[in-house]
C-alpha cells in the first residue's frame, strides 16, 4: 500500500539546525525533504493522526548543529521524541488528548550537563480536553496547559488559559515569552527562569478591536506583532513592562512615567506604544519577524509577501506567488527561508533576494467552481503506464504528479491567464484527456460570459516531446461545438484519435496529422483537424468512450448509447435505455463489455454486453468514477453511499470500491473510503523496470488500484492480493538514502570550497547509518594543493569544528 | 560565509501574458526552404508595355550583363543596374525589323548581337550603335532561333519553319553548312559549352538531334526522341547533358551515356515554353557553394526551379500570365520572365556588385592590395570600450542569453494597470480589430467590459460604435460583439438620442445588419432548394463560418448564391473539407 498526496501545508514545517533539511507535518507523518534538491529523504511514521507541530531542537552549542533531533505533537495525543536522521522514535508522552498546537520555549533554559544538575524541559500545549465533557460547557474545553517532557506528564491541574477555538500557540524566538491570539484578544505568557513545575506563569492581555489571525514576536526586543482580519498589522512595543517586569522588583516611579504617553495603545494595556501599518486587503496569515528583527514579514491572502523595515515601515514585495500563503518560516542559515502556500507548494526562498530556489510540490488542492456549468468533470486524468495523474489547479494549469514519487513533475498553463487567489472564477478548465502512452493530452476550457456578452469554449490539443515531459501546445479549436459545452473528451487507444462530445448535440472525432520536421533535432509536428461529425436525434452527449481495440466508439446521447464507427463515422447500433443521463462510459478492457453510469435522481450503474447488444445486469449506484485495466476483464467503481447507510453501517466512510468482474454481478472484493465525493479510480500498470523495487511479499503485482479522494490523496494498492496488502517501497527508500548520504557527508573542505572531483567518498555498506561523518575530515582538509587551499582561518575553524563533533560523538 | 555555487536562476512563479487575438487557422504549408528564400529574394520589378509576347530574353555574357528582349518586331535592352534602382525604361531599342523577332542571341564577348525574325532574315548588330552589321538571308520561311557558338565568335546558328539547320560565317555573311534531317518546324538549339563544333536542336517533329560539324555527310550524331513537340532545348553547363522542353515536361537526357534520359519532371500543367540554367548558393558546412538548377516557365504562368543533381522541383513560383521565356543572368543576381502579354518579370536580388568581375581581375593577376593593418586598440580610443561588442560566437562558444523581453502593447500596460476603459479606447484607435476583440475577451474576463461601456464618454462610445457597425456581423466575432451592440444600446440610449453623430453610428450598424439578414436570406432559400437537408445545414454552417468574411464586403447575395450552389455541387466531400476548417 502506498500512500500520498498528503497535504504538506498542514501545520508550519520546521528547518533542520544546519538548515539541510525541512521537516513538514503531511498528515500522520513527518516528511523530512532536503533544501537543496527539494526531494524526500525520509520520513517520520508513528503518529496515529494529523501531526499538528513539529520543533527542531536547537543547538545548545555550535557543535551540536548536527544533532537531528525534533518533538512532535498530533492529534492523536502523544508527544513523540525522534531523531529524524535515522529516523528513531527517541520517546513517546502520551497526553491523551488531541494537541492542537504546542512550544517549547526554554531549550536554551536547558543545559545539558551543566554542574550535574538535569532540569526538566517543559512544552506548553494546546489541547481539547475531551474526558469532562458533562460538567464544562464546550467552550471552555480548549485549553493551553504545561506538559512536563522530561517527565513525561502534563503539569498538574495547570491551565493556563481557556479558548473558544483550538488556538496556535506562538513562542518566541528568544524563549522568554509565549503567546496565542483569541478573537480580539491576545494573551502574553512569560516563561519564568526557574523549571520548576509549579511556577505561576504570568499573564498580560492586549486587545484590538478586529478579530487577530497571526501573531509574531520580536526576536531581541518586547516588540509583539499582529495581523487581524482587516489585514492590519499591529506591532506593540514594550509589552509587558508592568506585569512582566514588576516580579523583577524594578522601581515603581518608572512604571508611572511610563503610563503617562502611549500612543495607539488601547485601554489599558501593558505595552508602551502600537503602531498600525495596513496594506493587506484581506486578513494577515503569515507573520514573522527576520532574525535579525529588522524586517517584518507578513502575507495573506493575495499572496504577496511583504517585507517591512521596521523602523521606517518601508516595504519590499515578493509578488504573484499565485496562491494565499500559510507560512514563512526562517531557517539558521540567513540566507534560506521556506513559504507554505494554500496550494500545497513550499517555495524555498534564497533569502535577501528573494528569489525562489527550489519548489517542494505537492499535488494541488482540488478546486471547488459554482455549479454554474454544466458537465464538468473532476479534472483528473491518468497515464497508466508511467503511474503520472494529471489534476486540475486553480490557476488554469494542468499538474502532473508522480504518483510513485509522491511528488509534482511539472504544471502546464492551460489558459494564458495569472491566476490571483481570491479573483472571480472566469475560466474553468473543464476537462483533460491523457492518451494511453502519455505523450498527447487534450484539455477543455470554458470562459465564462459576462452578463450573456462572450463565453468561448475551448479544446487545446498538447502534445510532450518524446525525451522531457513539457507539454506544449499543438492546435486550439475554437468554439469546437459552437457554443454548447464539451461534456467529455476521449482518446483513441492508437493515440491519434480523440472524440469531444458535447451537450449541443453533436460529438466530433479529431485526427491527428503528424509530420516529421528534421531540423537540428527530430522534432514531430501535430497538428489536430476534425475528421467527422456525428449526432443523434440532437440529443445532448454526455459521454464518449473508445473500446480497447479502439474499432468502436460508445457515445452517450442522454439515456441511450451509440455505437459508431470511429474511421468512417457509421452508426453501429443504439442500446437501450437507462432511467437518467449518462455521465460515464467506460469499455472494460479487452471484454466485450460497456460499463455505463448515470446520475441523478435515479443513479444506475449497468454493465452492456457488445456482443448481445443487451444490459448484463446494473445496480442502483450512485458512480463516481469508474476504471477498467487495458488487458484484464474486470473494472473497478467507485460508489457514493447514500446518507441512510452512511451513518449505520460504514463509520465515517462514504464510500466503496467495488471490484467486479464483468459477467459477474457480484463484486469480488469491496474497500470502504473516505471523502470519496469528487474521487477518481484508476489501474496503473507496474512498469518492468520498477518491479523489482514495487513487491508484494517478494512478487510484484501487475497493476496496482489508484484511489484518489475528494482531496487529492491517493492509494496505491494490489486489488488482486487478498492477504498482504502491503506494498513495500524500497525503491523510495534507496534514493532517499543515497540522497541522505550526499548532504550528511559535506563537512571541512567540502563545505567551504564544494567537493573535490576525485575525492571518493567510500560508502557504508548499510544506508541507515548515523549522520556523523564516517570518514574523518580532518585527513582530508589539508590536502590539495597549496595554491587552491582556502585560508588558514576558514580552514582551522572548520578543521577545529570536524574535532568536536567527533568527540561529541564519541560522548553519545 | 562566502556564496560558493554558482547563482541559480530564480524561478520565477507567475508569467506575464500577453493580450492577444485568437490564432487563426494557417494553411498548412511548409517552411521556406532556403532555396526557396534565395529564389524569394529576387526583388521582382515589372517592365509593362512591351507591345506583344516576349519570344526571346538574353543575357549580354560580359559585365554589367544587358538583357536584351525580343517583343514584336523590335529588340530592347535594359541594364540591370538601373532595374535595381527601379527604373523600367530600356537602355536602347533596335526597330529596324520588317517582321516579328523570333530570336537573339548575344556573341560570347558581349559586343555582337544576332536577332531572326520571321521574315526569315538574320541580322548581326554592334551592340553599341545598334548598327546592322550583317544580314543573313537564305531561309524561305520564318527563322526561329539564332545562336552564338559559346566558344566560337566567328559562327551563327540558325534554324526555322523550312526545317534546315544552317550553319553561317558571319564574317563573311556566307552559308557554311545546311544541315538536313529534321521533318517538322526547328524551334530551338543550344551549343556545347565545351566544344565549339557541337550543338543541339529541337524540333516540332518530336526529335531533338545533336549536330557537329566536323561530320562530313551532314547528318545528325545522335537523335533523342522527346515524344512531344520541341519548345526549348538547353545543355546543362557539364557538356554532356541535355535538358528538352517540350509538352508538359522537361526531360534530361544523358549525351555521353548515348541518349539515354535521366529523369522527366511533369510538374507544370500546361506547355513548357522555356528553360534557361539558373544557380543557387549552396552553403553546406560553412563554405558557399554555387549549385545548376533548371529554370522551366510554362503557359500555366509557373516557373518552376529543378535541381537536377536530386532531381527534385525545389521551388515554384506563380505569375500572373502565360510565360514564353525565362533566362538567369550569368552574374547569379537577375532572372528576367517574359510574358505572352507584353510583361517582363525582372527579379534582381541585392549583392556585392561586380562579383563576377572582380573574380576575374584575381584571375589576371591583379591582386588586391592587402588589408591596411589593424591598429592596436588602446585605452584612448573610444572604439576600445566596443571591442568585442560585436563578436560572433564560436560553435564551442557557450551562449548565456539575455532574456526576451516582453513587449508589452499600450492595451497590455493599461489592463496590467487595471485601467480598463482606457485600454478599450487605446485598442479602439489602433483599427486592429482582433486586438479589440481580444482586449474585450479579457475585459469579459474580468467582468469589466459592462462597466468600461458605462464609462465612456460620447466620443469614445462613437468610437465603439464605428467598431461594432463594421465588424458585428462579422461571423468570427459576432457570438461576442452581437451581444455587446445590443448591450451598448441598451445601456447608452439616451446618450444616443441626445448626440447626432450617434445616431449615424447607429444607421450605419441598421445598415450592415440588415445586410446580413438579406444574406441569411438567400442562405435560407439555397438550403430549401438543396437535396440532403443535413449535409447542407453543415455546410452553410461552414461556409458561414469561412467564406463569409471574405466575401462579406464583395459579394452580393447573387454571386454568393452562385458559389454556395457551386458548392452543393460536390456534395459530400467537400463538406468534410469545410468541417475541418473549424
Amino acid at each position: 500500500m502506498m500512500r500520498g498526496g498528503r497535504s504538506l501545508v498542514s501545520s508550519p514545517p520546521a528547518f533542520s539546525n544546519d538548515a539541510k533539511k525541512l521537516l513538514v507535518c503531511t498528515s500522520n507523518t513527518v516528511s523530512v525533504f532536503s533544501t537543496v534538491t527539494g526531494l524526500l529523504i525520509t520520513s517520520l511514521e508513528g503518529h496515529t493522526a494529523l501531526v499538528t507541530s513539529v520543533i527542531v531542537v536547537p543547538p545548545s552549542n555550535p557543535a551540536a548543529k548536527v544533532l537531528c533531533y525534533c518533538w512532535t505533537a498530533s492529534l492523536d495525543g502523544t508527544i513523540r521524541y525522534w531523531d529524524f536522521s535515522l529516523p528513531e522514535l527517541m520517546k513517546t508522552i502520551d497526553i491523551r488528548m488531541p494537541i492542537f498546537s504546542m512550544g517549547i520555549p526554554s531549550f536554551l533554559d536547558v543545559p545539558a550537563e551543566e554542574n550535574g544538575k538535569h532540569q526538566d524541559l517543559f512544552a506548553y500545549v494546546s489541547i481539547e480536553d475531551t474526558k469532562e465533557t458533562q460538567e464544562r460547557t464546550k467552550a471552555s474545553r480548549r485549553q493551553i496547559r504545561k506538559c512536563n517532557l522530561s517527565k513525561s506528564r502534563l503539569v498538574g491541574r495547570l491551565i493556563l488559559g481557556e479558548t473558544r477555538k483550538p488556538e496556535v500557540l506562538t513562542v518566541s524566538p528568544s524563549g522568554k515569552f509565549f503567546g496565542i491570539r483569541n478573537k480580539c484578544k491576545l494573551h502574553i505568557w512569560k516563561v519564568l527562569d526557574q523549571g520548576s513545575e509549579r511556577a505561576a506563569v504570568r499573564k498580560i492581555t492586549l486587545h484590538h478591536t478586529k478579530k487577530i489571525t497571526v501573531i509574531a514576536f520580536h526576536p531581541t526586543q518586547r516588540i509583539i506583532a499582529a495581523g487581524d482580519v482587516t489585514g492590519r498589522i499591529l506591532t506593540w512595543r514594550g509589552f509587558g513592562n508592568r506585569a512582566f517586569a514588576a516580579s523583577n522588583g524594578v522601581a515603581d516611579q518608572k512604571l508611572i512615567n511610563v503610563q503617562e504617553d502611549k500612543p495607539g495603545v488601547r485601554d489599558n494595556d501593558d505595552a508602551d506604544s502600537c503602531s498600525t501599518w495596513h496594506w493587506h486587503s484581506a486578513e494577515v496569515n503569515v507573520l514573522s519577524f527576520s532574525s535579525d528583527g529588522s524586517y517584518l514579514y507578513s502575507g495573506g491572502k493575495e499572496g504577496v509577501l511583504v517585507v517591512w523595515q521596521l523602523d521606517t515601515g518601508k516595504k519590499k514585495f515578493l509578488p504573484r506567488i499565485g496562491s494565499p500563503l500559510l507560512y514563512f518560516i526562517d531557517s539558521p542559515d540567513p540566507t534560506l527561508s521556506s513559504i507554505s502556500c494554500a496550494d500545497n507548494q513550499i517555495h524555498l526562498l534564497k533569502m535577501p533576494s528573494m528569489g525562489i530556489l527550489k519548489t517542494i510540490s505537492g499535488i494541488k488542492a482540488p478546486c471547488f467552481y459554482p455549479d454554474i456549468y454544466e458537465g464538468l468533470g473532476n479534472g483528473i486524468a491518468f497515464d497508466q503506464t508511467a503511474g503520472i495523474v494529471a489534476v486540475r489547479t486553480e490557476n488554469y494549469c494542468i499538474q502532473f504528479y508522480s504518483l510513485f514519487d509522491d511528488r509534482g513533475v511539472s504544471e502546464v498553463q492551460v489558459c494564458e491567464r495569472n491566476h490571483q487567489p481570491g479573483d472571480d472564477v472566469t475560466v474553468i478548465v473543464t476537462s483533460v484527456a491523457l492518451s494511453i502512452d502519455g505523450s498527447l493530452m487534450s484539455t477543455s476550457e470554458v470562459k465564462l460570459a459576462e452578463e450573456g456578452i462572450g463565453g468561448l469554449v475551448c479544446l487545446k490539443f498538447w502534445d510532450a516531446g518524446s525525451q522531457n515531459k513539457e507539454f506544449s501546445l499543438s492546435t486550439i479549436v475554437y468554439e469546437p461545438h459552437r457554443d454548447a459545452g464539451i461534456s467529455a473528451v476521449k482518446f483513441h487507444p492508437s493515440g491519434n484519435m480523440v472524440v469531444s462530445s458535447s451537450f449541443g448535440g453533436d460529438f466530433k472525432v479529431w485526427k491527428c496529422n503528424h509530420d516529421v520536421i528534421q531540423n537540428d533535432q527530430m522534432r514531430q509536428n501535430f497538428s489536430w483537424t476534425c475528421h467527422s461529425v456525428g449526432s443523434y436525434k440532437k440529443k445532448p452527449m454526455t459521454a464518449a468512450a473508445f473500446s480497447a481495440d479502439g474499432s468502436v466508439l460508445a457515445v452517450a446521447a442522454e439515456t441511450l448509447i451509440t455505437l459508431w464507427n470511429p474511421y468512417k463515422n457509421v452508426l453501429l447500433a443504439v442500446l437501450g435505455e437507462t432511467l437518467t443521463p449518462i455521465v460515464n462510459l467506460s469499455f472494460v478492457g479487452k471484454s466485450d463489455n460497456l460499463v455505463a453510469a448515470s446520475c441523478g435522481s435515479n443513479p444506475q450503474l449497468s454493465v452492456w454486453n457488445m456482443s448481445k447488444l443487451s444490459v448484463s445486469w446494473s445496480y442502483k449506484l450512485h458512480i463516481e468514477a469508474v476504471a477498467s485495466a487495458v488487458d484484464l476483464s474486470s473494472f473497478a467503481a467507485l460508489v457514493l453511499l447514500p446518507e441512510s447507510s452512511k451513518k449505520t453501517t460504514f463509520k465515517g466512510m462514504d464510500g466503496v470500491i467495488l471490484l467486479f468482474n464483468a459477467t459477474d454481478p457480484v463484486p469480488t472484493v469491496i474497500w470502504s473510503v473516505r471523502k470519496a465525493k469528487g474521487g477518481a479510480l484508476c489501474f496503473v500498470q507496474v512498469n518492468p523496470s520498477s518491479v523489482e523495487e514495487i513487491s508484494i511479499d517478494g512478487k510484484a503485482p501487475e497493476v496496482l488500484l489508484a484511489y484518489m479522494n475528494g482531496d487529492h490523496e491517493y492509494v496505491l494498492f494490489d486489488p488482486y492480493c487478498k492477504d498482504a496488502r502491503e506494498v513495500s517501497v524500497s525503491q523510495k527508500e534507496g534514493l532517499a538514502a543515497h540522497d541522505h548520504k550526499g548532504q550528511a557527508g559535506q563537512y571541512g573542505y567540502a563545505s567551504i570550497y564544494g567537493e573535490l572531483p576525485e575525492f571518493d567518498r567510500k560508502r557504508p555498506e548499510a544506508p541507515w547509518v548515523p549522520s556523523f561523518p564516517s570518514d574523518r575530515p580532518w585527513e582530508t582538509i589539508f590536502s590539495g594543493s597549496s595554491h587552491n587551499l582556502p585560508p588558514l582561518t576558514k580552514l582551522c575553524s572548520a578543521f577545529l569544528e570536524s574535532l568536536l563533533e567527533k568527540r561529541t560523538a564519541a560522548a553519545e | 560565509m562566502a556564496e560558493i555555487r554558482a547563482e541559480e536562476p530564480a524561478s520565477t512563479i507567475s508569467k506575464t501574458f500577453l493580450i492577444k487575438p485568437k490564432l487563426k487557422s494557417k494553411p498548412r504549408s511548409l517552411p521556406q526552404t532556403p532555396e526557396s528564400k534565395y529564389w524569394s529574394s529576387f526583388k521582382s520589378t515589372k517592365i509593362p508595355n512591351l507591345v506583344s509576347s516576349i519570344s526571346s530574353l538574353s543575357f549580354s555574357p560580359s559585365p554589367p550583363h544587358l538583357f536584351a528582349t525580343a517583343y514584336s518586331t523590335s529588340v530592347s535592352l535594359f541594364s540591370p543596374l538601373s532595374l535595381s534602382d527601379g527604373d523600367v525604361s530600356p537602355s536602347s531599342t533596335i526597330s529596324s525589323f520588317s517582321d516579328v523577332v523570333s530570336s537573339i542571341a548575344f556573341r560570347n564577348d558581349g559586343l555582337l548581337l544576332a536577332a531572326s525574325d520571321l521574315s526569315g532574315l538574320i541580322q548581326v548588330f554592334d551592340v553599341k550603335t545598334r548598327t546592322p552589321l550583317r544580314r543573313l538571308r537564305s531561309h524561305t520561311r520564318p527563322v526561329r532561333f539564332v545562336k552564338y557558338p559559346v566558344l566560337d565568335k566567328l559562327h551563327l546558328l540558325s534554324g526555322g519553319d523550312d526545317a534546315v539547320v544552317k550553319f553561317w560565317d558571319v564574317a563573311g555573311e556566307s552559308l557554311v553548312l545546311d544541315l538536313m534531317g529534321h521533318k517538322d518546324y526547328v524551334r530551338c538549339s543550344d551549343c556545347s559549352p565545351v566544344s565549339p563544333d557541337l550543338f543541339v536542336t529541337g524540333s516540332y517533329d518530336h526529335t531533338v538531334k545533336v549536330w557537329d560539324v566536323r561530320v562530313e555527310n551532314s547528318r545528325s550524331v545522335l537523335e533523342v526522341n522527346h515524344g512531344k513537340p520541341v519548345e526549348d532545348v538547353i545543355y546543362l553547363p557539364s557538356g554532356g547533358l541535355i535538358a528538352t522542353a517540350g509538352g508538359n515536361s522537361v526531360k534530361i537526357w544523358d549525351l555521353i551515356g548515348g541518349g539515354r534520359m535521366v529523369y522527366s519532371m511533369e510538374s507544370h500543367n500546361k506547355t513548357v515554353t522555356s528553360i534557361s540554367v539558373g544557380r543557387v548558393r549552396k552553403e553546406n558546412d560553412g563554405a558557399e557553394s554555387m549549385e545548376d538548377r533548371i529554370l522551366s516557365v510554362g503557359l500555366d504562368g509557373y516557373m518552376k526551379v529543378f535541381d537536377f543533381g536530386n532531381m527534385k522541383v525545389t521551388h515554384s513560383m506563380r505569375f500572373p500570365a502565360p510565360l514564353m521565356s525565362v533566362s538567369f543572368s550569368p552574374d547569379c543576381r537577375t532572372r528576367v520572365i517574359g510574358t505572352s502579354n507584353g510583361i517582363i518579370f525582372a527579379g534582381r536580388r541585392k549583392g556585392k556588385e561586380n562579383v563576377e568581375s572582380g573574380r576575374v581581375g584575381n584571375v589576371l593577376g591583379f591582386e588586391s592590395i592587402s588589408e591596411p593593418e589593424r591598429r592596436v586598440l588602446r585605452p584612448t580610443y573610444f572604439r576600445y570600450f566596443h571591442r568585442g561588442q560585436s563578436e560572433k560566437p564560436t560553435e564551442g562558444d557557450y551562449l548565456v542569453m539575455r532574456n526576451k523581453k516582453i513587449k508589452l502593447a499600450e492595451h497590455d500596460k493599461l489592463l496590467k494597470k487595471f485601467r480598463h476603459k482606457d485600454a478599450l479606447v487605446s485598442v479602439l484607435s489602433r483599427k486592429n480589430r482582433e486586438n479589440v476583440v481580444a482586449v474585450m475577451e479579457e475585459l469579459v474576463a474580468r467582468k469589466k467590459l459592462l462597466k468600461c461601456v458605462s464609462n465612456l464618454d460620447s466620443d469614445e462610445l462613437g468610437l465603439l460604435l464605428t467598431f461594432l457597425s463594421k465588424n458585428a456581423t462579422m461571423p468570427r466575432y459576432s457570438s461576442l460583439l452581437m451581444g455587446l451592440t445590443k448591450k451598448v444600446i441598451e445601456m447608452r440610449v439616451e446618450d444616443i438620442r441626445n448626440s447626432d453623430a450617434l445616431k449615424g453610428h447607429i444607421r450605419n450598424l441598421k445598415r450592415s445588419i440588415e445586410e446580413e439578414l438579406r444574406i441569411q436570406h438567400s442562405l435560407q432559400e439555397i438550403q430549401d432548394l438543396g437535396t440532403s437537408r443535413a449535409s447542407l445545414v453543415n455546410l452553410f454552417r461552414g461556409l458561414g463560418n469561412i467564406h463569409l468574411p471574405s466575401l462579406q464586403t464583395s459579394l452580393t447575395p447573387a454571386a454568393l448564391l452562385t458559389s454556395a450552389s457551386l458548392i452543393l455541387m460536390f456534395g459530400n466531400k467537400s463538406r468534410m473539407v469545410f468541417v475541418n476548417f473549424f
